[in-house]
């Protein structure tokens, strides 16, 4: 008890906080502006007529025309505390903003948008604010140097965590022994320029993986240590290019190229703060400043509370039989990434009284992307047949009931039938329990 | 710090080179044109050996048909309706070997919209005879032109042959409904034209240099068309959607390809789906050979199915093999298929739809062809 107590009295400078809020808000503005040109905010939350809510989250709605406003909102906030104006306030909006456009269609899930709205979180709870930032040019007393060591750790904590269970969703025989997804994707890229050509050896996929599962259960260790930290950030780099370059996974190879670098020292956070100091020619303080931050006693309790909820919460599939890469209950924000590739068809019957009868032509209300995501999801599956029911009832359909013929491929698997065919689905509900209307996967996939 | 870096990334480089080298002592590394796995050998060969010349086939039967529908036009006869009529039919059925090539400049003109969507309308092609600029290039215009349009025209506006040139040789309307004919298959023409000259020009080159598997790359571009054409237009269309198999199992022999000829009606269908297969397997339309394909590249991938160890390729040949030898039973009027002996058309239409399955889900998974613009990360 003694040393948790020491530990939570330990301090250090604020600079790596500092240079994370920047890093971090014109990320994050930047994300907002990449998602904004490519006209995404159109196509995926104004376009579609369906939306897939979250369980528990069926209120968050997109706002139509507007939802550019909650992107505006957004970009603003994450400005704001790049910069460090009103950060808290910044803080809090920008998790909400950016929190209810990822609850508005679970078909754009992705685990790095997840990652930031807990990064979000956490900042609101911490004083990255307090050091050069507009705050301090406004209100001079709140300015301090040092700040809680452990205010530091929560950040790298929250990374490694990402990373370690990212590696270990990675240790099952279908990474390590059969090389899938990768031996599937790879080849696809052997147009590529000087590397290409490697992709056409069938070890190739193999190495990746390896390398792949090795470096996310190990990155953080070396990150942390002092020792290995440089080699371990250049492999940072490295890993994060490749990626980058063979996969179409957005922003995400640069926030964590970018985050990483808060397991820095604190001298070398000062560096950059100087350098920036020197570049935006701002006036040099008169003295230094040697005050600490405190907060409450009470916080770190609560942070305690969120990072063993978070340490947890990825191993609630094994509550549920059945193989998870199938079934899929359980396996969002579990740090589950790049780990399948599992296509799918799915074509749904309707029938009402004697007679109503048809087959769903699908895009006529979801997106291909959304089409897409729900073929091989159960929850999206079920989702939708509620939907088409609530529609056809609509159309007159007395009562209607909905079967899905669905087809679904795992990892260079022959495709099979994912859901019962003989199952109404306009009965079933769905909840946390296992949903008996997924057929068995008859094969297993060994390991986490 | 840089030091330990530049250190660090010549470490990793070497691993590299070693790895790639530690190959083989002396091997060379397969070339993706040996291993099968080059996508713009499998592109040239596909353009070069199919696509091209089939629309050159296909412009010789147009032709064809365009020349013995002039002959019609400007002498209504009963010599010249059966002339123009067998023309039509050869085209037709010439026609089901392109149909499938429904991306680049097919696409980009939409042939297929305007060449084969039916049933025809009936009302919209007497509104237009009556309408002469009536506009053409709007989608509520497809069933009123192409070859449907031209099945009503010349099998469908009346009962029998002297019938039908007495109907062209009417004093008061013959004259525009003669013209209407003339303005189908001189749009045809230009269409087709436009089509063969953009393969012939620029695009080619462009179709086999895109060689990624993004959304935009002829691969995918290429995949996503063909997946469709059978799961819309050889399955829905030819037999789903006639035998009720799609829409409350109330049947619809009218909606049937060549409704009004109907003796072709299954020529049509088998055409269409032999060309399927032979474009699945590279089989090159001149000298009938296989060369670099779809099926080559799923070898090359080694697609299988990892419960048996068959090959993606043979399943989904297989499985198209069954497909055909439902149609070998079928008579060669699916109208009267639909209207007598529908469960054999809905038969079809179930092996069908087990080949859209193994298209749709695994041949795509397989090759990762990429449906969507946006971000993912692997679900």
């Amino acid at each position: 008890m003694m040393g948790i107590n020491q530990y939570l009295k330990k301090t250090t400078s604020v600079a790596p906080l500092a240079v994370f809020r920047i890093c971090f808000g014109l990320m994050l503005l930047g994300s907002m502006i990449r998602f904004w040109s490519k006209g995404w905010i159109e196509t995926l939350y104004i376009k579609p007529t369906y939306f897939f809510t979250f369980y528990g989250f069926e209120w968050v709605k997109p706002w139509g025309e507007y939802t550019y406003i909650l992107f505006f909102i957004c970009a603003l906030s994450a400005f704001m505390v790049a910069i460090g104006l009103f950060y808290r306030i910044a803080t809090i909006s920008l998790f909400f903003s950016f929190s209810y456009i990822e609850l508005i269609d679970k078909s754009t899930y992705l685990n790095h948008y997840y990652f930031i709205s807990l990064l979000c979180l956490i900042l609101v709870f911490l004083p990255a604010q307090v050091y050069f930032s507009v705050d301090t040019y406004r209100k001079k007393h709140i300015r301090a140097q040092f700040i809680p060591q452990w205010n530091i750790d929560a950040i790298k904590l929250m990374m490694a965590i990402l990373y370690f269970y990212a590696g270990l969703a990675k240790v099952n025989s279908d990474w390590l022994w059969h090389a899938q997804p990768l031996s599937i994707w790879l080849p696809a890229r052997n147009d590529m320029p000087i590397i290409g050509f490697l992709f056409n050896f069938t070890w190739i996929p193999y190495l990746f993986s390896w390398f792949g599962c090795l470096y996310d259960l190990s990155i953080p260790f070396l990150l942390w240590n002092k020792k290995t930290r440089v080699w371990a950030y250049a492999a940072v780099i490295v890993f994060h290019v490749l990626t980058a370059l063979l996969f179409p996974i957005g922003m995400f190879p640069h926030i964590m190229m970018v985050a990483a670098l808060i397991f820095f020292s604190a001298e070398f956070h000062q560096k950059i703060i100087d350098r920036l100091k020197a570049f935006l020619q701002l006036p040099k303080e008169n003295q230094a400043i040697q005050s600490t931050y405190t907060s409450s006693p009470f916080l770190p309790w609560g942070f305690a509370l969120f990072f063993g909820f978070q340490i947890l919460f990825p191993f609630r599939y094994l509550a549920y039989p059945g193989e998870l890469f199938w079934t899929e209950e359980g396996y969002r924000f579990s740090w589950r990434v790049m780990l399948m590739e599992k296509a799918g068809y799915a074509q749904f019957t309707v029938k009402g009284a004697p007679g109503q009868h048809a087959v769903v032509n699908n895009n006529l209300h979801l997106s291909t992307l959304q089409e897409k995501m729900m073929s091989t999801q159960p929850d999206m599956i079920l989702q939708y047949a509620h939907y088409l029911a609530g529609f056809y009832a609509k159309q007159g359909f007395r009562s209607p009931q909905v079967y899905v013929d669905s087809y679904v491929a795992l990892n260079g698997r022959l495709g099979k039938p994912l859901i019962n065919p003989k199952t109404d689905l306009a009965q079933e509900h769905d909840s946390f329990s296992h949903k008996t209307w997924i057929l068995p996967f008859n094969d297993t996939i060994k390991g986490f | 710090m840089l030091c330990h870096m530049k250190k660090y990334l010549l470490i990793v480089l070497t691993g590299f080179i070693w790895a790639c080298g530690s190959n083989g002592t002396g091997t060379e590394a397969p070339t993706p044109q040996e291993d099968g796995k080059d996508r713009k050998a499998i592109l040239s060969h596909l353009a070069d050996h199919i696509i091209i010349p089939a629309y050159a086939n296909f412009k010789v039967k147009l032709d064809a048909m365009q020349a013995k529908s002039d002959q019609f036009v400007n002498q209504p006869t009963m010599n010249n309706l059966t002339a123009f009529r067998s023309a039509w039919t050869e085209a037709y059925i010439e026609w089901q070997k392109v149909e499938l090539f429904d991306f680049g400049p097919a696409e980009k003109q939409t042939i297929r919209n305007f060449y084969n969507i039916y049933p025809a309308s009936e009302n919209g092609i007497l509104a237009n005879i009556a309408d002469p600029s009536a506009n053409l290039e709007v989608p509520a215009s497809y069933a009123q032109q192409g070859f449907p349009a031209l099945d009503f025209l010349i099998n469908g506006v009346a009962k029998t042959d002297e019938e039908i040139v007495a109907y062209y040789s009417s004093s008061a309307e013959g004259a525009k409904r003669l013209a209407y004919i003339k303005r189908l298959t001189g749009r045809m023409a230009s269409l087709l034209d436009k089509v063969i000259t953009e393969w012939n020009t620029s695009y080619r080159e462009t179709y086999i240099s895109k060689t990624g598997l993004d959304i935009s790359s002829s691969t995918s571009l290429m995949i996503n068309g063909f997946v469709l054409h059978y799961e819309r237009f050889i399955r829905s269309g030819k037999f789903g959607i006639p035998s009720g198999a799609m829409l409350n199992g109330v049947i619809a022999p009218e909606k049937v390809e060549a409704f009004y000829k109907k003796d072709i009606s299954l020529i049509l269908v088998k055409t269409a789906h032999q060309a399927y297969v032979d474009f699945f397997n590279g089989k090159a339309v001149k000298s009938t050979l296989e060369g670099p394909s779809i099926k080559s590249y799923l070898d090359a991938l080694k697609a299988k199915d990892s419960a048996t160890g068959k090959s993606l390729s043979e399943i989904i040949n297989a499985q198209l093999e069954a497909t055909k030898v439902k149609l070998d039973v079928l008579r060669p009027n699916l109208y009267e298929e639909v209207k007598s002996n529908n469960q054999a058309m809905v038969t079809v239409y179930n092996e069908m739809q087990k080949t859209v399955r193994l298209l749709k889900v695994d041949m795509t998974s397989a090759m990762s062809i990429t449906i969507t613009y946006t971000d993912n990360d692997g679900d």
